[in-house]
């Protein structure tokens, strides 16, 4: 059942690469933290009621709710226009995410240890490298807190695996994405739309100290 | 044997029960389920008109292209009951003569020398090549699954147990309807109703052909409709007795048309430039069925 989780979570990438609006990347950020909770919720079979039921809330609230929302938030807020404004073709950029996820899995293939679980690597690798692609192949800056957010899904993923060896690990990946990516990318996003009315990535090599 | 007749029927009514899909879905009656089939062989009673710049290839292209269908039907088995033909790796064989009889459609495009028809004729060969991989990833996982190359080893020997291969199941359904969408141009990739020579993909290319030889074209995209209708069904069928295959595929083929239709009905027609990632995203669908099944067989963990 994780394996389907998780080829779904795959898919989603997928349709990552070629969305247009930036509204379908929130929505793919929102099923992704639901097929997440439900991977947890699967996976996490060792641990105690009250660390499980507090690794579940912090998925599902943060990942499913809280971060879409407040970047629905950040969006309407500051008037970005909903186009996502890809620097390439949606062809290439699906053909890459394709390319990623193939590499992913002749790597894996290559790796022998039996510590490692070979479907959470695979998963894992192509979120963090397709959330890498997105942010260097996206010209809005709030694509690239999504971008992250992306990564920081992968690193949940990754951390999973082990999770019922270490725990505190998929704690603090989750104290992780609240701390860097809501709140300092939020706050100083806000920031910049008070000074920059166009939230172009090109605008910051502007920023100076003076 | 059994395959090739319950093939050629359902080509019958296929189009029907789309249309009529259509229709209802729409809010209309709807003609009656033989109507498609009605109005080829009205076709097929005409003469030909021929071009004076077209040459032989272009009377011999609509014979081969319904030719090469009906010889890809032959390797196609039906539940327990074999194909007429079969052989190791014969889903090579399969994916070739469906690409001979696009060629020869496409051949005979630009031998008339209409630059509609060449524009048309280069779509559908960009499309037909985009959709190729997925076919052929999708088979050799399979072949992977089971450990045979042949659609008929492959069929026996597939059925679904544990539930990621139910996922695989209902992903292969997807790429199938899709690829068939895609290799008939129907809706979401290509609209076989609009009348703009600028936007057609198929309808373009056999604009030149007339009577006889433009109803063996429609039927051929019958034939290759049920053609697939019968692989998809196959990956349910399983080895069940005859008198549960065939109601069990006719059933499947109706479900398979009614996709058809409403899938017609309510999407949208791609954006000609965005029908290449359309496409493409049906080959990333294979490679994660691909993964899927490397998992299923135990090889990879």
């Amino acid at each position: 059942m994780t394996d389907i989780l998780l080829i779904i979570l795959a898919m989603s990438l997928l349709y990552m690469s070629i969305a247009n609006r930036l509204i379908s990347y929130l929505r793919i950020l929102v099923i992704q933290g639901l097929i997440l909770f439900g991977a947890t919720f699967l996976t996490l079979t060792e641990l105690n009621t009250v660390n499980l039921l507090f690794i579940l809330l912090e998925t599902l609230v943060f990942k499913a709710i809280a971060v879409p929302w407040f970047l629905n938030h950040i969006i309407r807020k500051n008037r970005i226009t909903r186009e996502a404004e890809p620097y390439l073709p949606n062809f290439l950029s699906l053909l890459i995410v394709t390319l990623i996820i193939t590499a992913a899995i002749i790597l894996a293939s290559f790796i022998n240890d039996e510590h490692l679980d070979k479907t959470f690597f695979v998963v894992a690798i192509s979120t963090i490298f397709t959330g890498l692609y997105l942010i260097v192949s996206r010209k809005k800056i709030i694509t690239h807190v999504i971008g992250y957010i992306v990564i920081e899904n992968g690193v949940f993923v990754l951390s999973l695996a082990v999770g019922n060896e270490m725990p505190m690990l998929v704690n603090l990946g989750i104290m992780l994405d609240i701390f860097a990516s809501v709140l300092i990318l939020g706050i100083f996003f806000n920031k910049i739309g008070d000074v920059i009315k166009d939230p172009d990535v090109n605008v910051l090599s502007n920023l100076k100290d003076s | 044997m059994i395959s090739l007749l319950l093939i050629l029927v359902t080509s019958l009514f296929f189009m029907g029960v789309v249309v009529r899909t259509k229709s209802l879905a729409s809010g209309r009656k709807g003609p009656g389920i033989l109507q498609p089939m009605r109005d080829i062989v009205r076709l097929w009673r005409k003469g030909s008109v021929y071009s004076k710049t077209t040459s032989l290839i272009f009377k011999l292209a609509p014979t081969a292209y319904l030719a090469s269908v009906l010889m890809a039907i032959l390797w196609i088995p039906c539940g327990s009951s074999t194909g007429l033909l079969s052989f190791e790796g014969d889903f090579v064989l399969f994916a070739y003569l469906l690409a001979f009889g696009k060629f020869m459609m496409i051949v005979a495009a630009l031998d008339t020398g209409s630059s509609f028809e060449g524009m048309g004729a280069s779509r559908e060969a960009l499309f037909s090549m985009l959709v190729e991989p997925a076919f052929f990833i999708l088979m050799g996982s399979f072949a992977l699954l089971t450990g045979q190359t042949s659609f008929e080893g492959i069929f026996s020997q597939l059925h679904f147990g544990s539930h990621i291969s139910y996922l695989i199941g209902a992903l292969a359904t997807l790429v199938f309807v899709m690829i068939a969408m895609v290799e008939n141009s129907r809706m979401p990739f290509d609209d076989p109703k609009t009348h703009l020579e600028l936007t057609m993909v198929h309808e373009v290319m056999i604009l030149d052909h007339s009577g006889f030889d433009l109803g063996l074209i429609l039927y051929t995209t019958q034939l290759k409709f049920a053609m697939y209708g019968a692989i998809i069904s196959n990956l349910f069928l399983g080895q069940l007795p005859l008198y549960y295959t065939i109601p069990l595929f006719f059933v499947i083929q109706t479900a398979f048309a009614v996709a058809v239709g409403l899938i017609e009905s309510f999407i949208a027609r791609f954006r000609m430039g965005h029908n290449p990632q359309a496409i493409f995203i049906l080959t990333s669908v294979s490679v994660l069925l691909f993964f899927g099944v490397l998992l299923l067989t135990g090889t990879f963990s």
